[in-house]
């Protein structure tokens, strides 16, 4: 079981989806897709590193797949912090998604007050039963700043040979300077 | 075939569900719980993979009377998730030589499953793939190899930036030319 591994924690959820549930779905991530604002909303949540939604209409078996009563919603999540701040967040800062989302799932109790919704996920979620990161001891944080800090001193490292060295030394604190924040 | 909605950037969402053989469950489940971490771990053999799961679903979740009869799947599931870099087929023979007999030990225990010999490999997981209908990335733009990359790079200059306090100009930039030569 493991749904930690460094940094990262892994969150897998499956829901059955409610009769008019596909087409509301269909909306929601046509729009998730297309509107670019769901996105900046999602990148507010700086620590959710990969995240997808998928509706299941039939569970694959050897031919054309099992069907059930009805259709899934299968949630899964890579993400750094602890599974609370992470609810706690979802809860917070993307309320009405949420409520968008697993709102056409049966069972769901509203993104809010956040105890409910909790328990809700608790208990439709399933522990990893093995869980893989490629930098499992960076956060998404660091992994964003990385990718500023290598752009900033590339763009730095194109003239840096061929300044005095005061310039240099002047050149080289700005740099610092602009990039603190991503140190 | 190729769905725009397992993509983001140049990162690809694959979501694989597999029927485990009944009875095979717990063997599976302990398999799984039982393998490395780290480095240590198949998954780690198999270039451009972000991060993996597999995770045995026993039964799906029965929600109350509000869903009607209750719900249960004939056989258990194996879901295996990944985020990676790039086309899912170079990613799936990826996968079937990097990680090699685990490969066969784990999906040894799904129904069908026909070993590693191509191309019923890749079909077989292609056959049981769903789709994602919302993926999102951060860094999707960013290769295993570019966040690796840069990592380095920032440690290097936090290490740089410590060493170099106090050093007059000259010294400083012999030092940095030296330490980030081109």
């Amino acid at each position: 079981m493991a749904n930690v591994e460094g940094k990262a924690t892994a969150i897998t959820v499956l829901t059955p989806i409610k009769r008019e549930g596909p087409l509301v779905l269909w909306a929601v991530f046509w729009a998730g897709r297309h509107i670019k604002e769901t996105l900046k909303k999602l990148e507010q949540l700086s620590f959710i590193h990969y995240a997808r939604w998928a509706v299941i209409e039939r569970f694959p078996d050897e031919g054309d797949g099992e069907e059930l009563g009805h259709e899934y919603l299968l949630f899964e999540s890579n993400f750094n912090g602890t599974w609370d701040q992470y609810i706690d967040a979802f809860s917070e800062v993307v309320p009405l998604r949420m409520k968008a989302i697993w709102g056409t799932s049966y069972g769901f109790p509203g993104p809010l007050p956040v105890e409910p919704f909790k328990e809700y996920i608790r208990r439709n979620e399933y522990v990893a039963n093995h869980y893989w990161s490629a930098y499992p001891g960076f956060t998404t944080t660091e992994i964003i700043s990385a990718e500023h800090v290598e752009a900033a001193l590339g763009e730095f490292q194109a003239h840096a040979a061929e300044l005095e060295p005061e310039a240099f030394k002047r050149a080289y604190e700005s740099l610092l300077i602009t990039i603190q924040h991503d140190l | 075939m190729s769905n725009a909605n397992n993509v983001f950037g140049q990162a690809y969402s694959l979501t694989v569900l597999t029927p485990i053989i009944d009875g095979h469950e717990t063997e599976l489940a302990e398999y799984l719980d039982g393998l490395p971490s780290g480095d240590e771990s198949p998954l780690a053999g198999v270039h451009g993979t972000h991060f993996a799961r597999w995770v045995v679903i026993d039964d799906v979740i029965y929600q109350g009377p509000d869903q009607g009869p209750r719900e249960h799947l004939q056989h258990p599931r194996l879901l295996f998730t990944s985020n990676f870099d790039g086309e899912l087929e170079p990613y799936l023979e990826a996968l079937r030589t990097g990680l090699g007999a685990s490969a066969d030990t784990i999906w040894g225990h799904c129904v069908g499953y026909p070993g590693r010999d191509e191309p019923a490999f890749s079909r077989y997981l292609r056959h049981h793939q769903i789709d994602s209908s919302l993926f999102f990335a951060a860094y999707g733009d960013r290769t295993v190899e570019d966040v690796k990359r840069s990592l380095a790079v920032r440690a290097q200059l936090i290490d740089f930036a410590l060493r170099a306090q106090g050093l007059a100009a000259p010294d400083l930039k012999a030092a940095f030319l030296q330490e980030f030569a081109a």
